[in-house]
Parts: C-alpha cells; sequence; structure tokens
C-alpha cells in the first residue's frame, strides 16, 4: 500500500484484558484525506480504539500502521510523541497551568522550535482560528466553545498525518456544535490529513463522515458510507445507532413475513378518504410536531411505526390515515428483534 | 436549612470558644515573655541555648520538608499510578509509620538501630550518629513521608491527571518532559502544602527530639522547653521559657503564612470540568522491572522505618534484661510487671478518660462550627480552630498554664483544656469536608416533604455526616491518647497521663520496662488506626443507598 492512499491502517487490533476485550479483532483502513466517523454507544470501545492509535494503550494482539510506519504491533511500540497523531480530547484536556499561547506553543516547542519561535507560530494559529484574544487566558477563563478551539488549536499546532477527535462537540449547545463542525472540515480540506471522529451521535457521524464505521462492544460491526449505513445497516443495532428506526413484523399487504426495518422518512401518509392506492390503513396514536417536520406514531397490524413528514401535522390523534412504504429494509438478525407490539425505539417527542 | 443563613449565637458561641482556648494562652504567653519589657525578652531569645535551640529546629525542619516532600512526593507520583489491587497493598505499607507514635517510633530506633542496640549486638550494624541530628532529622522524615504522601496522593485524586498528561505525550512530548512541564507544575499545591504540613510537624515535634537528642545534648526549641521547665521553678527561668515558646509559635505561623501565600498564588489557577475518572493505566512501557525496583525500595522503607524497629521493641519487652540476646530462653513478662507497678495503670485510666472526653467534647464543639455557619463563615472559623493544631503543643501548653494555672494547675482538667484547643482542628477538618459535601437541596427537600428543621437536620443532615464524625472522634481518641508534649508539660501529682508514665520510665533508664509499656500504647492504636482506615473506605455505599 502506497502512504499517498492509506493514512492509518489497523490490522486485527485487538486491546484489553486478557478475556474481556476493549476491541476484538479490529481492522480498518483511513484514506488519506478521509474523514471517518467511528459512531458507538458510550462503552462501545471508541475512546479505546482512539487511544490505541494515539499510542496510550499498546494492543494485545494486531498491528496499526499510520502511513507506511508500523507504530504498534509484534514488539515494536513507538511512544505517542513519535507518531503523527493529533488528539483532541473528550473533556479538552487543557493544561490549567499554562495560558492558551503555551498550551498551543506546546507541541511546537516539542518539535524542536525555540520558545520565541513557537510562541509566535502558535500566535499566528490562534489568529487564523479567530481566537488570537484569547492567547493570555487559562483554561479556567474560556467557555466551552472557547476551549475546544483552543484544543484544536494544539491538535493543529502539531501538524499530524491524522486528527483523532474524541467527541469533541459532546458537551457542546446545538449552535455552537455546527460551528465546530465547520471549522474540523475546513482545516482538515486545507491541510489534506486524515481524521477519525467518535461519536454517539448519528446526525453528525453521518453528516460530517466520508464513511462510517460503527462499533458495538468493541467490534467494528460495519464499516460504510453514511448512506450505506442509514440506508442499509447490517443489524438492528446498527440500525437504531444510526437514526430513528421502526421494526415491523412483515411488510404489511406483502407475502414475505420477515422483520423490516423502516425509516420515518420511507413512510407516505394520505387520508383515508383518497381511496386505495395498493396501500394499508393505520391508527395515529401520537402526533410531535417539531418544527421543520412533525412525527407520527401510527398503530398497524405488523406493530408501531414511526412516520415523519416536512411541515406542520397535517392528522390528529385517533385519525386513521392510510399508510405507503417508499422502501424498507429486511432484518437479518432475527434473534435480536423485540416483540412487534412493544414500541419501537425513537418514538416522536410528545413533550 | 435553608442555605448558609449564618446564626449568631453559634457564631458568637464558636469565637468563644476559640478566645478561651486559642487566643487566651498564646495571649498569655506573650505577655509573660515581654514581662521584663522588650530589652529582657530579646535579652532572653539572643542567650546561647535559645539561639542554638531555633538553629537546631529550623535546620531539623528544613531537612525533614526537603527529604520527606522529595520522598513522599515521587512515592505518590509511583504508587497512586499503579492498577488498583497493587495499590492498595504499597500505600497501606507506605503510611504504616504514621500509626506508630512519634514517641514509639524514636525509642524503638534507637533500640534497634542505636549504639548497643538489637542490631548492634547480634550484627554489628548502627545508623552512625543516630542519638543526635541525624537521627532526629532520619526518624522524623521516616514518620514525615507518609504525611507528604497522603497530601500528594489527595491532590493527583482531584486533578484529571491521565487526559492532561496523554495530551502532553500527544503534543509531542517525552515521558521526562510531561513530568517537567505538566505533572510537577500540577502538582505544586498539593506539594506546597504538603512541605507546610511537614515543616510544621516537625517543627513542633517533642519526642523524637526528647529521645534522639537529648541524650547528645541536641536541644531543639520544644525538648529546651520541657526540660528547663522540669528542672527549674524560678521565674526567670519561666519568662525565659515564654520567650523560646512564643518564638517558636511566631517561627510556625510565619511558615504557615508564607506557604499560604504561595499556596494562594498557586491555587488561584483552578482547574474546571474535566473530570475522568482515574484509573486508566498511564502510559504503558514502564515496564515490570521499574515497577518491581519501586515495590522492592517501598518494601525496604516499610522495613526499615517500622518493621524492624517494632519487633526490636517487642524483643526489648520480652528479654530478661538488657544485653541479652532476644530468644525464648531470656523471655520473661517481667518487663510488663514492672512496667505496671507503678502509677501506671492511674496514666493509663487518665489518658483513656481524657481521650474519651476530649473526643466526644471535640465533637460537640464542632457540631456549631459547622453546622450553624454559612460556608464562608466556616472557612473563616475552620482556619481559627486550625490555628490551635499549629501553635507547638509546648508553647501551647505553658500558655495555658499561665493563662489557667492558677486555679486548675496539676489538675486533669488543664490537660483536658490543652487537648480540646490543639485537636479542636483535628475533628473538624473531616466534618467540615463532610458539609462541604452536602447538598442543601437534600435539607430543602426534606422540609418540603414536611420535616421540621430539627427532623430534617436529624433525619437528612446527620445521617451522611455519620462516618465524618466517628473519623473525627477516632482521630481525636488516637492522638489523645499519644499525646506526650502537653500532658509532660501540665500533669500534676495525681494526674499523670500514660505519656508522662512512659517519658518517665525512659527517662530512669529501664529499656525493659519502656519498651512493654510502648507496646501496650502502639498495639492499641495501630488496631483502632486499622479499623478507622477500614472504615473510610465503607461509608460510599451507605450514602449511595441514602
Amino acid at each position: 500500500m502506497s502512504p499517498s492512499v492509506t493514512a492509518l491502517q489497523c490490522r486485527d487490533v485487538t486491546v484489553g484484558h486478557a478475556g474481556v476485550p476493549a476491541l476484538d479483532g479490529l481492522s480498518l483502513t483511513v484514506g488519506a484525506g478521509e474523514l471517518l466517523a467511528v459512531l458507538g454507544s458510550s462503552g462501545s470501545g471508541k475512546t479505546t480504539l482512539l487511544h490505541t492509535i494515539a499510542g496510550f494503550i499498546p494492543p494485545l494482539a494486531g498491528e496499526i500502521w499510520l502511513a507506511d510506519r508500523l507504530v504498534a504491533g509484534g514488539r515494536r511500540t513507538v511512544p505517542p510523541e513519535h507518531r503523527s497523531v493529533g488528539v483532541v480530547f473528550q473533556h479538552y484536556a487543557l493544561w490549567p497551568h499554562m495560558s492558551v499561547l503555551d498550551t498551543v506553543a506546546y507541541p511546537l516547542r516539542r518539535s524542536g522550535g525555540t520558545r520565541g519561535q513557537a510562541r509566535s507560530d502558535a500566535a499566528e494559529l490562534l489568529g487564523d482560528l479567530h481566537i488570537g484574544h484569547l492567547a493570555g487566558r487559562r483554561p479556567s477563563e474560556l467557555s466551552g466553545g472557547e476551549q475546544q478551539r483552543v484544543a484544536l488549536a494544539r491538535a493543529l499546532a502539531r501538524h499530524p498525518a491524522v486528527y483523532l477527535f474524541d467527541e469533541p462537540t459532546a458537551h457542546l449547545d446545538a449552535p455552537l456544535r455546527s460551528v465546530v463542525l465547520d471549522e474540523v472540515a475546513d482545516q482538515r480540506k486545507r491541510q489534506g490529513t486524515a481524521a477519525l471522529y467518535a461519536t454517539h451521535d448519528a446526525a453528525e457521524a453521518l453528516a460530517l463522515a466520508d464513511r462510517v464505521a460503527v462499533l458495538d462492544h468493541g467490534r467494528l460491526v460495519q464499516l460504510g458510507t453514511p448512506t450505506d449505513v442509514y440506508e442499509r445497516p447490517a443489524s438492528l443495532a446498527v440500525a437504531r445507532l444510526a437514526g430513528p428506526a421502526s421494526v415491523l413484523a412483515a411488510e404489511p399487504g406483502s407475502s414475505d413475513r420477515a422483520p423490516r426495518l423502516v425509516r420515518p422518512d420511507w413512510v407516505g401518509l394520505d387520508r383515508v378518504s383518497l381511496g386505495d392506492g395498493g396501500a394499508w390503513e393505520a391508527r395515529v396514536i401520537a402526533v410531535a410536531f417539531h418544527g421543520p417536520h412533525t412525527d407520527y406514531r401510527l398503530g398497524t397490524e405488523a406493530g408501531e411505526l414511526l412516520a415523519r413528514e416536512p411541515g406542520p401535522a397535517r392528522f390528529s390523534a385517533g385519525e386513521r390515515v392510510r399508510c405507503s412504504l417508499t422502501r424498507s429494509w429486511p432484518l437479518t438478525d432475527r434473534a435480536r428483534i423485540p416483540d412487534a407490539s412493544q414500541p419501537a425505539a425513537d418514538e416522536p417527542k410528545l413533550a | 436549612m435553608p442555605p448558609a443563613r449564618a446564626r449568631p449565637v453559634n457564631l458568637v458561641l464558636v469565637i468563644a470558644l476559640l478566645g478561651a482556648l486559642i487566643a487566651v494562652p498564646v495571649v498569655q504567653l506573650a505577655r509573660t515573655a515581654f514581662a521584663s519589657g522588650w530589652s529582657g525578652a530579646r535579652a532572653a531569645a539572643g542567650s546561647r541555648q535559645a539561639v542554638l535551640a531555633l538553629e537546631h529546629t529550623m535546620l531539623v525542619s528544613v531537612l525533614v520538608t526537603v527529604s520527606a516532600v522529595i520522598c513522599g512526593g515521587a512515592l505518590a507520583l509511583v504508587v497512586e499510578r499503579r492498577p488498583r489491587r497493587s495499590r492498595t497493598l504499597l500505600r497501606a505499607a507506605v503510611i504504616s509509620p504514621l500509626l506508630i507514635p512519634e514517641f514509639v517510633l524514636g525509642f524503638s530506633w534507637s533500640q534497634a538501630y542505636g549504639p548497643s542496640g538489637t542490631l548492634d549486638r547480634a550484627a554489628g550494624i548502627t545508623v552512625p550518629g543516630l542519638l543526635g541530628p541525624t537521627g532526629v532529622v532520619l526518624v522524623l522524615t521516616a514518620h514525615a513521608i507518609p504525611l507528604a504522601y497522603l497530601v500528594t496522593a489527595a491532590g493527583l485524586a482531584t486533578r484529571a491527571e491521565p487526559d492532561l498528561e496523554l495530551a502532553a505525550r500527544a503534543s509531542g512530548a517525552s515521558a521526562r518532559t510531561v513530568l517537567r512541564t505538566v505533572t510537577l507544575p500540577l502538582l505544586r499545591p498539593a506539594l506546597t502544602a504538603a512541605a507546610a504540613l511537614v515543616f510544621v510537624t516537625s517543627t513542633n515535634s517533642f519526642a523524637v527530639p526528647q529521645v534522639l537528642g537529648e541524650p547528645a545534648g541536641f536541644a531543639t526549641m520544644s525538648t529546651l522547653i520541657f526540660n528547663d521547665l522540669n528542672l527549674s521553678a524560678s521565674p526567670d527561668v519561666f519568662n525565659q521559657l515564654a520567650v523560646v515558646a512564643l518564638e517558636q509559635t511566631t517561627l510556625v505561623l510565619a511558615a504557615i503564612l508564607v506557604f499560604g501565600l504561595t499556596l494562594h498564588g498557586a491555587a488561584t489557577e483552578s482547574v474546571r470540568g474535566p473530570t475522568t475518572a482515574g484509573g486508566r493505566a498511564a502510559v504503558g512501557a514502564d515496564g515490570h522491572v521499574a515497577s518491581r525496583i519501586t515495590t522492592a525500595l517501598i518494601g525496604l522503607y516499610v522495613l526499615i522505618a517500622t518493621v524492624v524497629p517494632l519487633l526490636v521493641l517487642i524483643g526489648v519487652a520480652l528479654t530478661r534484661g538488657p544485653g541479652l540476646a532476644p530468644i525464648p530462653a531470656n523471655w520473661t513478662t517481667s518487663n510488663f510487671a514492672e512496667a505496671f507497678s507503678g502509677p501506671t495503670w492511674v496514666g493509663l485510666r487518665h489518658s483513656l478518660i481524657l481521650a474519651a472526653l476530649a473526643a466526644v467534647i471535640v465533637v460537640v464543639m464542632c457540631l456549631p462550627t459547622v453546622l450553624g455557619t454559612g460556608r464562608r463563615s466556616r472557612t473563616a472559623l475552620g482556619a481559627g480552630v486550625l490555628m490551635g493544631y499549629a501553635v507547638p503543643g509546648s508553647a501551647l501548653a505553658v500558655g495555658v498554664l499561665i493563662a489557667y494555672g492558677s486555679p486548675l494547675e496539676g489538675s486533669a482538667l488543664i490537660i483536658l483544656i490543652a487537648y480540646l484547643a490543639k485537636l479542636w482542628a483535628v475533628g473538624h477538618r473531616p466534618l467540615s469536608a463532610g458539609v462541604d459535601r452536602l447538598v442543601p437541596e437534600h435539607a430543602m427537600a426534606a422540609r418540603a416533604s414536611g420535616a421540621g428543621p430539627l427532623t430534617a437536620v436529624g433525619s437528612v443532615v446527620l445521617p451522611p455526616l455519620r462516618a465524618a464524625l466517628l473519623t473525627g472522634a477516632g482521630l481525636v481518641f488516637v492522638l489523645a491518647v499519644q499525646e506526650v508534649t502537653m500532658s509532660g508539660i501540665l500533669y500534676g501529682p495525681g494526674s499523670e497521663t500514660f505519656a508522662a508514665v512512659i517519658l518517665n520510665q525512659q527517662d530512669l533508664g529501664s529499656d525493659g520496662a519502656t519498651a512493654a509499656l510502648a507496646l501496650t500504647m502502639t498495639v492499641p492504636l495501630l488496631v483502632i488506626g486499622l479499623v478507622l482506615g477500614a472504615g473510610r473506605r465503607r461509608p460510599r455505599s451507605p450514602e449511595a443507598v441514602a
């Protein structure tokens, strides 16, 4: 493999204590300039994966390649300071005893710059990120969003081949999030480096990433484009992680009795009075208006179904409606399908 | 409990107690020191023995502080990063010297490593200079390492250390650079606090310099005050002593001020937010060799500092005469019989009663200090209470003697007053920390659920504090039983304490009987200490249930 194609490669990486692996035989490849989202619930091994790549945790087995360099595997473990990675930590990990300027100058100092040179480069970088005015402050004097940007600036100052983001937006409110996400995309495009972005938020992963790796209990359960993961999930667990989903015991009106995954945007709704268009009837259990769209919880003979339509509510609770599906996805792991009479996850928000 | 509404009655009560227990003795001490005017005080302070004592005290304190903080801090950095299982045992090992009374540690070292001590007779091994400054510094350092360790470990626990260090590694810093640029700067407040605690403790220490320094003519301020007070009853000597005692008090308070200012500068860099629970393995690859070496070093330290001296103490206590080998053929119980022949039982009873009274009264005194006060006045009162602990025991005893001596001299009550002044802080600290952790909404929720103010305190506020109250009372009891300095100065005929009896016994030179008494003093306290240590870990689960 040539370094111009691959920025990071994990081969059969296993991490953890004997018997209870935190990562179990994980293999993945990240191309140069690619952003790979690592999607998983808490405890799925996202942070462990990032920390293993960064060199904080030695793998029990497997190999890790950064570009064309073996950094972990066999007898060889390259310490973190000699790996070309930039890490943005979950809680930022800003040093309380250093000013913003010294924090950003720190990696520049370590890569051999003089104090003055490191500081002036750091000041320039802070200016690029529009946070030059924070240079003299301490972390305790920064807001959450400012801390986020300083942590980002510190990672950027390292000029790494791979960025590792550990849920950097988990503690930010929505408007601030989008600002930060834009910044990440922009920086990455300009510098052309690859990035791993760990998150438990499907919307963030789908919107941001070139490809999505779904982790569950330390195993890689699916690796594909955002569309793949959303429309063709490998399992019910992946389906639930990747967005709102309902499971019908079978597709109504079809002879196939296999359980089907239905995303809320795959359901079409019409008034019963409009006549039979090959569709079937359902009863509206609850309605939730979200602004740009409206969610309906529907009771059907095959189980509860979540439907989403743009705009305000057209139907009210108790009404009967006519449904049709633009598509559905057969679920293969039958063992995990819950009782169809139970409401599916991701019910419409009624509060 | 409405949040932070100070109750004036409580405040007045606490301030009155602070005045009576701490301010009055210190002021009386100062008045006596300046009884013959400014020039008389200066002459007393300039006398050869006073100057020597000051120099010796400073020398011992500085050396002990430097070495204990370096060793304790380094041990904390190594041990606290270990995986939980091996950490618990190592931590207990490092802390063990703290469970042995200072007097017993000094005496057992002299019996083990001193000239014609057990090791000298068995293998010709002595610690050169054990009787004298070297020995005083060595034993005080052994005793202070656990203190420095505990303070540093607490500092490590409150910081989100692992991520901050990982971030530095990810920024390209080597392990050594991380230590220099991140770990040590972040530990500065903890190390400063440890240095302050060790400095004050060693400046105030009496038993070790008395046992190891005094025979070699090496006097510190504490031993000078104690010995001259016992030798002479003339008012002139007494005024000179008051000057030395005041000097010692000033030295300690000035040190606290300096350390406090340093700490204040460091503490303003407060940390916000990051609360990744520790426990993640630090950057690996330290290797088994390094960790085995540190385990071996800690084992060696515990062996030399506590295990060998204690074993020797047991041997001396059980062996028939001085100079005989501690083998079964020479074993006897006659040392215990001799030790308990005189006023020992009476002294033991006095000590236990005094310690129990002190524990109960201190807890009662703490309740108005922490419960009926707002957070800010609680901090201020806490500082006042802490002064009592900081004032050297010898100086406090002289102050109490001057202030309350005329009606109470020689009675047990005057010892109790000194204990209360000294140990108030010991009960106050855990309770105050417990109150700080209380959620004010809990009491509000109880009130909103229909509980009256007293019911709310009894049902919601006090139960979570039970562990803190017990810890405080237990610590006061243990320290009061061990206390040597103040009871040694203040006891009179008929009010001698166990510690005073031991001190006298040791003065008489009967090693076997002294060892028997020292053992009697240590074992129950070791047990109480272990029980308290075990109980300390428990309260988490009941809190979670409640």
